[in-house]
């Protein structure tokens, strides 16, 4: 580990110091939607945001009170470019869910005071932001964060990344949301800060309905701690603890079982009876062990098992003392920083698959890593899951392994097909209407190529599906590239085969019904890896809309008006396309299927179309 | 894993509630059952005091096939029945549910749109009515589609219910995962049904007033209570299930037995619980933990289910230590050892146990031996998303074989001899080009087959015969191959061996691919404006030849004293040329139907000219 910066890009200790105690002191400031503070002797400036103490801002509703990404005003596409959000699965185009009451906060935050007016000056000042916040503040500051990265940084209206370091904040969205931070290589910008038994980290895996009156109670109490830390504890705590430490469990072990393969369909079943919160851990987190110790950990399923096991009694009988601990530990993080800043004692849990299992030390190679364990109070049952977070980690960069292996299939897969255009070219036929017709050996053996092609990319997206491969995976040039390629020389051969089946009757148009995932999930991987607007690079997909346009000239004669808009849109499109290279000229061979369209067209709208030079030139 | 899933269910609340409910039921409503709703649940418990229940005389351990009057409660289930394995179920326990059956039927619609799911439960007896209950509760959801469609099964203590071809049943249902059967380390209970205890069944029925009258007493200590039995009652009972279930659990190869049990077993030991789903483990765990007990112990701990739930229900609290020493460094092996620690059949010295009467260290490690042995067995190797995607690669790897047949009957429907696909094949049999088109045939086949298997042994992810991918390859495979498979079918005769393709010849396979098809999610239909690449009834063509036989039958059929049966042909006849047409005027068929030498045009034609001449002789 590189001393205290935690493998964070640009933190120092001093950053840390700061953040902790401006967090910590913005209690006193409860009325004010933020706080900013610069520093003195460096360029870092920090925006905070005080915590809330209201159930009705944690949870907005039961069970869990959270929302759709896209339910939002504030991180959904805006513009005419009409990109799509960072947060979601980008092939799958799962939106990531978020806590709805800490979002409506700092949307009313960013509507109601000079936040970005601030923040956009510390831009052009080049200056570091730090967000931070202790508690639910915390939440806010990863949802600024987040806000920061979509708006500012991803555009490059700044070079400079933010940091977020948080203190005892609750989770604050769900697994996509995490996916999408490790996608976008967002992740090593947030640093949460837990102790060992803070409660309230823990306490967004339980339901309200389980928490009920308790939690307004228990957020009362925290609230007059952080003001009069003496303050007593109360009866309701170890009631309080137990009910979130078994939601905990239940998500945990559920997360675990999943981890480890688990065949038996019970899991299913038995999760689909209860209220099995959704929230996940994102970005680095740094566990403080209450002795002087730090432990860092990356490995968001090892977080998460850590969530639960870390706090777990190590004796019946101590039941009440830790669930005291769970509260008061909610509010020592100052104290404990302190203490462990200045020990300098960090240990990162990497390389999880190998942990020592046993809490004797035998086996451990690394004394350091084997203290930590134990510091944390692990279990062997604790360990174990850790273990299978890291091979599950190890497992997706395999796969990721094995489908970089078939890369060269692919290339020589769709080299053979280019062979295939070419010679149908030079027939004057274009090989989407030789491949509709297939009256050769040659179009069998397209066809053998094609269905070869198709098991490969499916298998990888049966796998991100699954998400077994590792985030960045679609965000990868070669591959972004390499299915592009793909999907603009074989696509039209799906679509050739679809329509020489007449599936179009039985399933609907080919776009709207059939279209394959390997294609939808490709072009999403180009629109956003361009920053393209939704949908359009659907240049693959062109004999569809030439298709479907054909036959309804076919089925209604004369009635053009209908589909003038298509016509003219796809003109337009065709136009660019043809342009920027991206579909070839073989569409205006003789004997083509849009050339049959545009023959059926009527004269008057063909005299007057923006494609009339191209049919001249290339027809 | 067999623990941490035990560790999952602990900590939901459902184990705590659903024994809450069970208690009540036990004392308040004997021979009944009580429903009760907490949030979008409701609990259904069967009190498990029933009067008659495991019967008074031979009959205690009689099995009886679901017969077609009640099997039409259980129809889905029913449906993969084999003639040689009947699903046959305990005989009083299903007379038992079809008792309440009328009213819980009423129960059920009345909850219907006010809860999200059920949960069946019952201790003792109670539980294999609540076992029934949810199982018609998921056939009867399962024929209206209903939404509602989450149902658990938990049971405490219930003996056993039906045999391997119903355990085999549910597992093709894929309802396994719906059943929870709860059983506390030494409960002698659920293990009863393995015995012979026919020859003591005074004894049984002692046994099983007592544990009634147990369960009636408002506060009872179950310790006390023991007293009052007779031991050699206990010693008998015991000994007596302990030496039968040793004979099934040593069984080297197969084991046979009477009653087989289904669904998930989670066992609850003092220290920690296992969830086992393998039949045979479960048979396993139950002889060995039943091993490290004694009589009275096997007799009380069907009462202390309370106890057990409590425990195992606040085991999330405390982090458990194990003994460490020995620990085994790899992930898997150390799982099996926590499974086995959880279960306490380790060699080692043993906690605290109240029940504990054994026996010779001997005996202690061979337990621990086998116990390790089964576990590993339970726990599966391969990872059924990895396994999964293996099997992406070979279905890429089997396509080509598929899409040369497709070739094949590209070449046929365009050939000039114009017999069409499913007649080009029928005759030309023994030609090179039809080997080679044989030859794909198989080896689809095969990997198809191989597909079912590790199905319905649940090596695949539970959603996999919902995957669009799957479903749409196999329905593909079906229509281009079906035929092919009934040409080949007719041609070699079979049909005269064993009887008509539909009835007698066609393979599972395809009527499993038929339900999946069934069951993926579907939109409007449009109209076809040409004929389909491929018939979308793939049993066409054995209807066609069935039509053929019947045609040939009215031909020689010259005898007028038969004049009933030849209207019965001459109906069905009549009826199969309505569908055909149907088929046609949809243009659901593909063109080789309709080649101008195709068996079925040749049939079309001959059989117009009976009809006519049928009309010239005798006139309407």
């Amino acid at each position: 580990m590189d001393g205290l910066t935690f493998g964070v890009r640009g933190l120092r200790e001093e950053v840390i110091k700061k953040a902790c105690s401006v967090a910590m002191a913005a209690h006193k400031s409860l009325e004010k939607p933020y706080l900013v503070e610069k520093a003195r002797t460096s360029s870092d400036v920090f925006f905070i945001f005080p915590g809330s103490w209201s159930v009705g801002s944690w949870f907005c509703r039961p069970a869990f009170g959270e929302i759709k990404i896209n339910q939002s005003e504030l991180l959904s596409p805006k513009g005419n470019d009409k990109v799509a959000t960072s947060l979601r699965s980008i092939g799958r185009d799962e939106p990531a869910t978020v806590n709805e009451g800490f979002l409506r906060r700092f949307e009313m935050i960013l509507s109601d005071s000079s936040l970005q007016i601030e923040v956009e000056k510390a831009i052009t000042e080049k200056q570091q932001i730090v967000f931070t916040g202790h508690s639910s503040g915390g939440a806010i500051a990863i949802l600024a964060t987040i806000w920061y990265l979509e708006e500012h940084f991803k555009p490059e209206k700044t070079r400079i990344p933010p940091l977020c370091v948080t203190f005892g904040s609750p989770l604050v969205a769900d697994f996509i949301f995490n996916h999408a931070l490790r996608r976008e290589g967002w992740s090593q910008y947030f640093l949460h800060f837990v102790m060992r038994y803070d409660i309230v980290p823990r306490i967004m895996l339980a339901p309200l309905s389980s928490m009920e009156s308790q939690l307004q109670q228990i957020l009362d109490l925290l609230n007059q701690k952080a003001f009069f830390p003496s303050q007593g504890s109360i009866p309701e705590a170890s009631r309080f603890y137990k009910t979130v430490m078994r939601n905990a469990s239940a998500v945990a072990s559920h997360a675990a079982c999943q981890l480890m393969g688990n065949t038996n369909p019970i899991l299913e079943t038995v999760a689909s009876l209860i209220e099995l919160s959704p929230y996940r851990p994102s970005g680095t987190f740094v566990f403080c062990t209450g002795n002087g110790k730090l432990v860092v950990v990356k490995n968001t399923d090892a977080v998460l098992q850590l969530l639960f096991y870390s706090s777990q009694l190590s004796y019946e009988n101590e039941l009440e003392a830790i669930a005291e601990r769970s509260l008061n530990n909610h509010l020592d993080y100052q104290s404990a920083l302190q203490e462990s800043l200045n020990m300098q004692n960090v240990v990162e849990l990497d390389h999880l698959e190998g942990l020592p299992l046993s809490s004797n030390g035998t086996g451990a190679d690394n004394i350091a890593k084997h203290m930590a364990l134990n510091d944390l109070g692990l279990s062997t049952r604790a360990r174990l899951c850790l273990r299978a977070a890291g091979e599950q980690e190890k497992q997706k960069l395999s796969n990721q392994q094995r489908m970089d292996e078939k890369k060269a299939a692919i290339e020589e897969g769709l080299a053979k097909l280019e062979e295939y255009k070419n010679k149908s070219t030079v027939c004057q036929v274009g090989y989407y209407d030789a491949f509709k017709l297939s009256k050769d050996e040659d179009d069998f053996k397209a066809n053998i190529k094609r269905l070869e092609l198709t098991g490969i990319w499916d298998e990888i997206i049966e796998m991100l599906n699954r998400y077994e491969l590792p985030e960045g995976f679609e965000n990868r040039k070669v591959w972004v590239e390499l299915a592009t390629k793909y999907r603009r020389i074989v696509e039209p051969l799906d679509v050739a085969n679809y329509y020489r089946h007449a599936k179009n009757e039985d399933t609907g148009p080919y776009m709207h019904k059939a279209r394959p995932r390997r294609y939808r999930y490709t072009q999403r991987w180009r629109e956003h890896a361009e920053r393209m607007g939704v949908g359009s690079s659907g240049e693959s997909c062109f004999w569809a809309e030439v298709e479907e346009l054909q036959l309804y000239l076919t089925t209604n004669p004369g009635a053009f008006e209908g589909i003038r808009e298509r016509v003219l849109n796809l003109e337009r499109k065709l136009e660019e396309w043809v342009n920027g290279n991206q579909i070839s000229n073989d569409v205006f061979l003789e004997g083509s299927t849009f050339t049959k369209l545009w023959k059926s067209l009527p004269d008057q709208h063909k005299s007057i179309s923006r494609i009339q030079g191209l049919i001249k030139q290339l027809g | 894993m067999s623990e941490t899933l035990a560790t999952f269910i602990a900590s939901t609340p459902l184990l705590e509630e659903a024994w809450r409910v069970c208690s009540i039921a036990n004392k308040k409503f004997p021979g009944a059952y009580m429903v009760e709703q907490i949030g979008n649940v409701a609990y259904v418990a069967f009190s498990g005091r029933q009067m008659d229940s495991a019967g008074s005389d031979q009959s205690c351990r009689n099995l009886v096939p679901l017969d077609a009057q009640d099997a039409a409660l259980f129809a889905p289930l029913y449906r993969h029945t084999e003639a040689d394995h009947p699903i046959k179920l305990h005989s009083r326990m299903l007379k038992l549910f079809l008792s309440v059956y009328p009213t819980l039927q009423n129960q059920i619609a009345a909850l219907m749109g006010k809860v999200k799911s059920v949960v069946m439960t019952g201790h003792s007896i109670g539980g294999t009515t609540a076992s029934l209950s949810a199982l018609w509760l998921l056939c009867h959801l399962h024929s209206i589609s209903s939404p509602m469609s989450k149902v658990l099964c938990i049971t405490f203590g219930s003996p056993l219910l039906g045999n391997q071809a119903f355990h085999r049943s549910i597992l093709r249902q894929r309802w396994g995962g719906n059943f929870c059967h709860v059983v506390s380390k030494h409960d002698i209970m659920p293990r009863l049904l393995f015995a012979d205890i026919v020859t003591h069944i005074s004894k049984i029925q002692l046994l099983l007033h007592f544990w009634h009258w147990c369960m009636a007493s408002p506060h009872f200590i179950v310790t006390d209570l023991s007293s009052q039995l007779p031991d050699d009652i206990k010693d008998t009972v015991f000994h007596c299930v302990l030496k039968d279930l040793e004979l099934l659990a040593r069984a080297e190869e197969s084991l046979e037995s009477l009653f087989w049990p289904f669904g998930s077993y989670v066992f609850c030991c003092q220290e920690g619980a296992i969830c086992v789903e393998d039949a045979v483990s479960v048979i396993k765990m139950m002889y060995l933990m039943l091993a490290t007990g004694s009589p009275t112990c096997s007799i009380n701990d069907h009462l202390k289910y309370g106890d057990y739930v409590a425990k195992v229900s606040k085991q999330f609290l405390k982090a458990r230590n194990f003994h460490e020493d020995g620990l085994p460094h790899s992930s898997y092996e150390a799982g099996v050892e926590l499974a086995l620690q959880s279960s306490e059949l380790t060699d080692k010295e043993p906690v605290e146990d109240l029940c504990f009467s054994m026996q010779s260290s001997n005996l202690r490690k061979e337990v621990a031996i086998m116990a390790k042995d089964c576990l590993e067995k339970a726990q599966n190797g391969d990872r059924p998303n990895l396994t999964a995607a293996k099997l992406a690669i070979k279905l890429s790897k089997i396509v080509p074989f598929r899409a040369e047949i497709e070739w094949y009957k590209a070449c046929c429907d365009e050939a000039d001899d114009k017999l069409g696909y499913y007649d080009s094949f029928k005759l030309k049999g023994g030609s090179r080009r039809e080997n080679r088109v044989n030859l794909n045939r198989h080896k689809l086949a095969g990997f198809w087959n191989s597909i079912i298997l590790m199905l319905e042994n649940n090596k695949l992810p539970h959603d996999f015969d919902r995957r669009g991918k799957w479903v749409n390859a196999s329905q593909f495979y079906k229509l281009l191959v079906e035929p092919l498979d009934i040409a080949d079918y007719y041609r070699t005769g079979m049909h005269r061996e064993r009887g008509h393709y539909i009835e007698y010849g066609r393979e599972r396979r395809y009527e499993i691919f038929d339900k999946w098809w069934r069951e993926r999610s579907v939109s409007g239909q449009n109209k076809r404006s040409k004929y389909a690449s491929l018939t979308q009834d793939s049993c066409f063509w054995a209807r066609v030849e069935e039509a053929w036989e019947w045609l040939d039958n009215v031909r020689s059929e010259t005898d007028v004293t038969k004049r009933h049966q030849l209207c019965d042909l001459w109906r069905k006849i009549d009826m199969f040329e309505k569908y055909a047409r149907k088929l046609i005027e949809n243009k659901e068929v593909s063109i080789d139907v309709l080649a101008k030498n195709s068996s079925f045009s040749r049939w079309l034609e001959e059989w117009k000219v009976l009809k006519s001449q049928v009309v010239q002789q005798s006139p309407p």
